[in-house]
């Protein structure tokens, strides 16, 4: 840390301002102007770090400037290094890295959107999070009052990029689609069956969720975070928990983390074993998805033996989890696993015993290494493209770094290595869990609750099922909320779909969605 | 004369009467594969029924051939359906055409919903439309193929000849010329009828779509028209499949007694056509969309080796 510090405020005596370890494993550089783009070329190139998110807060009741964080995560360094470049009221303007780094693209153009902050030289400064025919404003300012009811939007509608050519047309998708999944607009251009470009469109359902985070008492706080992505609702509960019990330096009992850890893998089992039933699914392979729908429901039945949720709603809290378990859940996990187990791997022999699925399913929707690389994919995603990174491992949390695991990594990113990973980790999964069975401590299972002090910032990563979820707070007076960042794996994701296009026909485009299985809430918050 | 009425009275009530049922046969036959319970055998019957006392929604673009495609849909499918021999060998509209009538009628029936779909000009439709007539111009000449070696064995096209013919010769389908004939029929009935690994019957994905792609603007009264025809059509397909090439309890003539010998042993053979469709389903994924013209080529050249080895053996 000390090293860290002198070796960054030399190189860049001119920049840093201070270096601080406030909360432990997280390190603050505060720098003197709103230009980081110096410092994030050095981290970028040098330290072989990945920029995980960059956002905005609004300071300037308290200090008069508001401030962009950008979160890097180095190479073989559990800690996270956060820069916190301040921008001036009176001139609301920073320079952008969508042009070097793609994968801040949509979080530059939404501080834009809610914070009215211009991301200067962006190579699309178009409106992303608020759709084109919102009015001007920014509600993430402080001075965007919560309840304001904004008039009827009148405003033009987005402009997609024209679709030219002989024979070349266009398909638009969406938002409403004919399945019960959530809205999202797909804009195809193909030429016959073969797709030349796809353009997205997100934040149909942007429900402020970062706003109503601000003077939320944090307890109750807690739900909303478990709202943010229903099938994440534990790891993004979790998440939020954890920042704040870094924040207000509360320590977990032993007990509540191995708890907690059971359960984000219960989560993922889950989740994953009904993505590989929709994946064959999707290529009409059906007999596989009745079988994982049986499977899945085991997980869910024993979700609500051990919660009394199916999908693990309100089981976290600040400092633990809000119940313990008798002997007989305890034995209801190791009993129902060694079910779930036997039944997974029936399940993954039939799915790759099939020719026709695996015809399908091989060599389609293919995202090249590089690209992954290059667009900051995350999560299941990315680790069937080689990007080799899994919080649990690379930052423990929780009772992680007493469980030992391996990360299913593959280079050829194609809709069956995406499976493939899945089918992996569930089995890395279930053996987590019989680990943290077999080592559960006993004692308390919550710390005493006790006031959060105000003032404090802390970030905190879970690795989701789906990918790594990001949260950043800063806690405020009277146990309420100042500012809560909510960074959901999917929207490091979306912009990947696009590039696994190239050389796929509209028929396959399904499949490879499902692949990705992204959550549009959690996107658009 | 009254004779004749009867025959085509008793055909036609059978075509619209069975033919939802073998689809609902299908679909819980397969749902029960899949261990789940499935709506029930006569869940089709309750969809038409409810469609249509349905209202519908007519998109504003569409023109007449919107309109009138579903009536035009599900006349040619029943007019082919009575011109083939489902209970005896004699079919009851045997006058003109014989099987190239039957292969044509069917043929304006999906030329009209290709054109349907084209017609609404909305995405989908057109590529259903587009994936319909791309997979039928391969799939009919490999059915004309099979259905030809068939008709030189029997010297005619007419089919009340041809299935006169395979009653005469009841292990006939054991016959190298034969068995490739059935083969390819079979291949082109999946892809006709819209069953996996050519398309997914049940799915909601639209950008998969074929069959479903092109009807998706329809609704009420039209939706079951043209739902119905398609059930018809895949019936008419099946009798024709298995009259020509397994004759087993096939009457030569209609009269008392034959005739309800001949109506169970037709749903017999259905029902064992129906199990060997929903096994193929179950076991397969659906094909990628540009393999399933590599599937009809196989068609095709089965049909091709029929018509080589009627004359070679």
């Amino acid at each position: 840390m000390k090293t860290f510090s002198k070796e960054l405020r030399e190189r860049f005596p001119k920049q840093v301002l201070t270096v601080e370890e406030s909360v432990s494993g997280q390190v603050t550089v505060l720098l003197n102007s709103s230009d980081a783009t110096v410092i994030t070329r050095h981290f970028l190139t040098e330290r072989q770090a990945r920029l995980v998110t960059v956002f905005a807060e609004d300071r300037v009741k308290a200090e008069g400037v508001f401030y962009n964080y950008y979160v890097f995560d180095q190479l073989g360094d559990p800690s996270w290094v956060i820069l916190k470049a301040p921008i001036s009221q009176d001139h609301p303007s920073f320079p952008s890295l969508a042009a070097e780094l793609p994968s801040v693209n949509w979080q530059e153009r939404e501080i834009q959107d809610w914070f009215g902050l211009e991301a200067a030289g962006h190579p699309n400064p178009r409106r992303v999070a608020l759709h084109d025919n919102w009015p001007d404003v920014h509600p993430l300012r402080k001075d965007f009052p919560l309840d304001t009811v904004l008039p009827a939007f009148e405003g033009e509608r987005h402009v997609y990029r024209p679709t030219l050519g002989e024979g070349v047309f266009q398909i638009p998708v969406g938002p409403v689609h004919a399945g019960i999944i959530e809205p999202g607009h797909f804009n195809f251009a193909v030429a016959g069956e073969p797709i030349l470009y796809l353009q997205l469109r997100m934040f149909y359902t942007h429900k402020g969720t970062e706003k109503l985070f601000e003077n939320l008492p944090i307890p109750r706080a807690v739900f909303l975070a478990e709202s943010i992505s229903g099938d994440s609702a534990f790891s993004h509960g979790a998440a939020f928990c954890q920042a704040i019990e870094r924040a207000a330096e509360i320590e977990v009992p032993q007990r509540a983390q191995f708890m907690r850890a059971i359960l984000l893998e219960l989560e993922r089992i889950a989740n994953h074993i009904g993505d590989a039933g929709a994946i064959a699914n999707d290529v009409g392979f059906v007999i596989a998805n009745a079988h994982a729908g049986r499977v899945r429901e085991l997980v869910l039945g024993l979700n609500e033996t051990l919660t009394g949720s199916r999908v693990l709603r309100g089981m976290v809290a600040i400092g633990g989890v809000r119940r313990d378990w008798q002997r007989d859940q305890i034995e209801a996990i190791e009993k129902t696993l060694a079910v779930v187990e036997r039944e997974f791997r029936d399940l993954t022999a039939i799915l790759q015993s099939s020719n026709s699925t695996r015809e399908r399913l091989e060599r389609t929707g293919i995202l090249r290494p590089e690209k992954a690389a290059m667009l900051g994919v995350v999560g299941v995603a990315g680790r069937a493209s080689g990007v080799d990174l899994d919080v649990r491992r690379d930052h423990p949390y929780e009772a992680y770094r007493h469980l030992p695991f391996r990360v299913p990594v593959y280079q050829a990113g194609d809709v069956r290595h995406r499976l493939q990973v899945r089918i992996d980790e569930v089995g890395e999964s279930l053996q987590i869990i019989r680990a943290a069975v077999a080592q559960l401590p006993e004692g308390s299972h919550r710390a005493p609750q006790q006031p959060i002090p105000p003032g404090r910032c802390a970030l905190s990563a879970v690795e989701g099922w789906r990918g790594e979820i990001v949260h950043w707070v800063r806690t405020g007076e009277d146990n309420r909320l100042e500012r809560c960042k909510v960074k959901d794996p999917s929207i490091n994701n979306w912009p990947a779909i696009v590039e696994t296009m190239e050389g796929n026909i509209v028929a396959d485009f399904p499949v490879i969605n499902k692949s990705f299985n992204l959550s549009y809430s959690g996107t658009d918050r | 004369m009254i004779q004749r009425l009867i025959e085509n009275a008793t055909q036609l009530f059978l075509l619209l009467v069975l033919a939802p049922l073998v689809t609902g046969v299908i679909r819980t036959l397969k749902a029960r594969l899949q261990t789940r319970r499935g709506p029930g055998i006569l869940q089709p019957y309750r969809d038409l029924r409810k469609l249509f006392g349905k209202g519908m929604v007519i998109p504003e673009t569409a023109s007449w051939i919107f309109t009138a495609t579903p009536w035009v849909v599900f006349f040619s499918t029943i007019l082919a359906g009575l011109m083939i021999p489902m209970v005896a060998a004699k079919a009851p509209l045997g006058l003109f055409g014989g099987v190239l009538a039957v292969i044509y009628l069917l043929g304006l029936g999906r030329f009209f919903l290709a054109l349907s779909g084209l017609d609404t000009g909305s995405s989908f439709g057109g590529l259903g439309s587009s994936r319909e007539m791309t997979i039928s111009a391969l799939a009919e000449p490999a059915m004309m193929l099979a259905i030809f070696t068939v008709a030189i064995g029997a010297g005619s096209t007419g089919l009340t000849e041809i299935a006169g013919a395979a009653i005469g010769q009841t292990w006939r389908f054991l016959a190298p010329a034969q068995m490739f004939a059935f083969a390819a029929l079979a291949l082109v009935l999946i892809a006709e009828t819209g069953r996996i690994p050519v398309d997914n019957p049940d799915t909601h994905l639209e950008l998969t779509m074929i069959h479903e792609a092109m009807i998706l603007e329809y609704s009420g009264p039209y939706l079951a028209l043209v739902e119905w025809a398609a059930s018809i059509k895949q019936l008419v397909l099946m009798t024709l499949l298995i009259n020509c090439f397994w004759p087993f309890g096939l009457q030569p003539t209609w009269f008392g007694f034959g005739a309800l010998q001949g109506i169970g042993w037709l749903l017999a053979k259905l029902l064992l056509l129906c199990c060997a469709i929903v096994l193929l389903e179950t076991v397969n994924a659906k094909m990628r969309l540009f393999r399933v013209p590599e599937l009809l080529a196989v068609a095709f050249t089965l049909g091709s080796l029929a018509l080589v080895s009627t004359f070679l053996f």
